[in-house]
């Protein structure tokens, strides 16, 4: 059995991995669309932070034209970009992961014939497919078109790039910190300060830069500014961090080193982790 | 009055006992609770860090208006908001019945039995700061800290109609634990000085849906600020709480049992 699995979840990429993907994302997709009224409350709240964001920075310039190399254009861009990119990237696998763990009920997925990361992220794909035309969709075009916000990026491919590498990573710091469960059973903790962690070293709150440069040279080689940082900084066409300036094409290949490396964390605290789940019954 | 102070005391002991249960994590809790509250002022810090400012208006007052906006959901979140959970998973499960049934009032035995000890988190980091930024501030006269009580009292009254509207929409909204995203959207007009927004925003937190009572005007007393429109304010408080507890009361007769 702890050889079959090894197996099944080491880097195990399915025969059919197309199907099982697009089947996941499919149920997954319908089991939330039932409650697509929750996550169309995004649709009210998104422009109402937006909103105050708007008030904020244009009280903060009314005294100066720049600040931190930044216009009151780009300070909205960069808050737009951000709130945009959170409902694309948007992932709750630490959620999953910890809760079938604590409860027993994640030894159900040890018997199927698939990697349950893989799972994950197909169940992921899903929800965001839904969350794209309830929540994405509405609120990009309301920013477009009601806060003026341009929302187009420089580069669009680099800009797609960006943010695939960043839904990946996304879910791979969510689903490590999900698999912290196997060690500590309960990890609402972890889950929290990682949260925590995400919201202000992501640059989702305000840009990194705004930060000690010292504390941004420690930002770089952290796993959050890929998440939200860089795609914003792709989408602006521009990219700066600590000192550190590169071109969109570098740092997108920073940021795929960056989930690849993120990958094998995974997967090594997946070989480390499933040793020491013990499950009951299913 | 008195066997209603007692259910209060005994539902705190209560839950106080249970999530003593784990400790540890209850000290986590509190810890993340506390630092997640302090990610406003830090942005706030970074701003006047950076050379900028909200015009008109210091870093300490600022952080003031934060610290007591922080204050007032600390003691919010901790005594009456868990009213919102109550409801909203009560009512997803169908043992909101159970609330019915107890021979207490159904709103008060709700609101009881929420307390909530994480919370506390949230009141300390908002004492500290409150604290922190009245040491650089000039000092305050008795009669400020007096005003700066009895709007307190209107701040807090300001948060209980938010629970109460929160709670009354998911009597109906099945399961939308997102009420709480709502609510936070909406007060974090309350965060900044109101002089930032526009005049119709202005008039519209003041009098309409008077989130500048939870921060902005009981810390704008102490600053010795021009406080216009407060007493209307007040009245606008009174009138919102009343106006939720209405509503709170036409949503419980929506509300239709699903067993237990």
């Amino acid at each position: 059995m702890q050889k079959n699995i090894k197996l099944k979840n080491a880097l195990f990429v399915p025969k059919h991995a197309y199907g099982i993907l697009k089947a996941t994302a499919f149920a997954t997709y319908k089991e939330w669309a039932a409650y697509r009224s929750h996550m169309a409350v995004s649709i009210f709240v998104g422009p109402m932070y937006f909103l105050i964001q708007v008030y904020i920075w244009k009280a903060v310039f009314s005294s100066r034209g720049t600040i931190n190399g930044l216009t009151l254009k780009q300070m909205l861009s960069y808050y737009g970009i951000a709130a945009v990119i959170n409902y694309i990237v948007f992932d709750f696998a630490d959620w999953n992961l910890q809760m079938h763990i604590r409860t027993g009920s994640f030894i159900t997925f040890m018997l199927r014939p698939m990697s349950h990361r893989f799972y994950a992220l197909s169940q992921k794909v899903g929800h965001r497919m839904l969350g794209f035309w309830v929540e994405f969709l509405p609120i990009y075009l309301l920013f477009l078109f009601v806060f003026k916000i341009p929302l187009i990026p420089v580069h669009p491919i680099w800009a797609v790039l960006s943010l695939i590498l960043s839904f990946l990573m996304s879910f791979l710091v969510n689903y490590c910190v999900g698999m912290t469960a196997f060690w500590l059973t309960k990890a609402d903790g972890v889950r929290r300060m990682f949260s925590i962690m995400n919201s202000i070293l992501a640059g989702a709150f305000i840009p990194l830069t705004f930060f000690p440069a010292i504390l941004q040279k420690v930002f770089f080689f952290l796993p959050f500014q890929f998440i939200t940082y860089v795609p914003i900084s792709v989408m602006i066409g521009s990219y700066k961090l600590g000192g550190i300036e590169a071109t969109i094409p570098q740092i997108v290949f920073v940021q795929a080193l960056a989930v690849l490396l993120m990958f094998f964390i995974s997967e090594i605290m997946w070989r480390l982790g499933i040793r020491k789940f013990t499950g009951v019954g299913a | 009055m008195t066997s209603g102070f007692s259910v209060q005391v005994e539902a705190v002991k209560a839950s106080l006992y249970s999530r003593m249960a784990y400790r540890g994590d209850f000290f986590i809790s509190i810890s993340l609770t506390f630092i997640f509250e302090f990610i406003t002022p830090l942005v706030t810090l970074l701003i006047y860090s950076n050379g900028s400012s909200f015009p008109g208006w210091t870093l300490y007052q600022v952080l003031l208006i934060q610290g007591v906006f922080m204050m007032s959901k600390g003691i919010a979140f901790m005594f009456f908001y868990g009213l919102v959970g109550n409801v909203l998973g009560g009512v997803q499960s169908g043992t909101f019945d159970m609330f019915l049934l107890r021979p207490r009032l159904v709103l008060f035995m709700a609101i009881a039995t929420g307390f909530d000890s994480e919370e506390l988190g949230k009141f300390i980091g908002g004492l500290i700061l409150f604290i922190v930024a009245l040491i650089h501030l000039p000092t305050p006269s008795f009669i400020q800290w007096i005003q700066f009580i009895l709007l307190m009292i209107t701040s807090l009254l300001v948060m209980f109609s938010f629970s109460l509207i929160s709670s009354g929409v998911v009597f109906v909204w099945v399961g939308c634990s997102r009420v709480y995203e709502i609510f936070d959207s909406i007060s974090s007009f309350g965060i900044y000085p109101r002089t930032i927004f526009s005049k119709g925003i202005q008039n519209i937190i003041t009098f309409i849906v008077p989130i500048v009572m939870i921060g902005f005007f009981p810390a704008s007393i102490l600053l010795g600020k021009n406080i216009n429109g407060v007493l209307f304010g007040v009245i606008s408080s009174i009138s919102f709480v009343l106006l939720s507890l209405c509503f709170w009361y036409w949503m419980l007769s929506k509300y239709t049992s699903a067993g237990c």
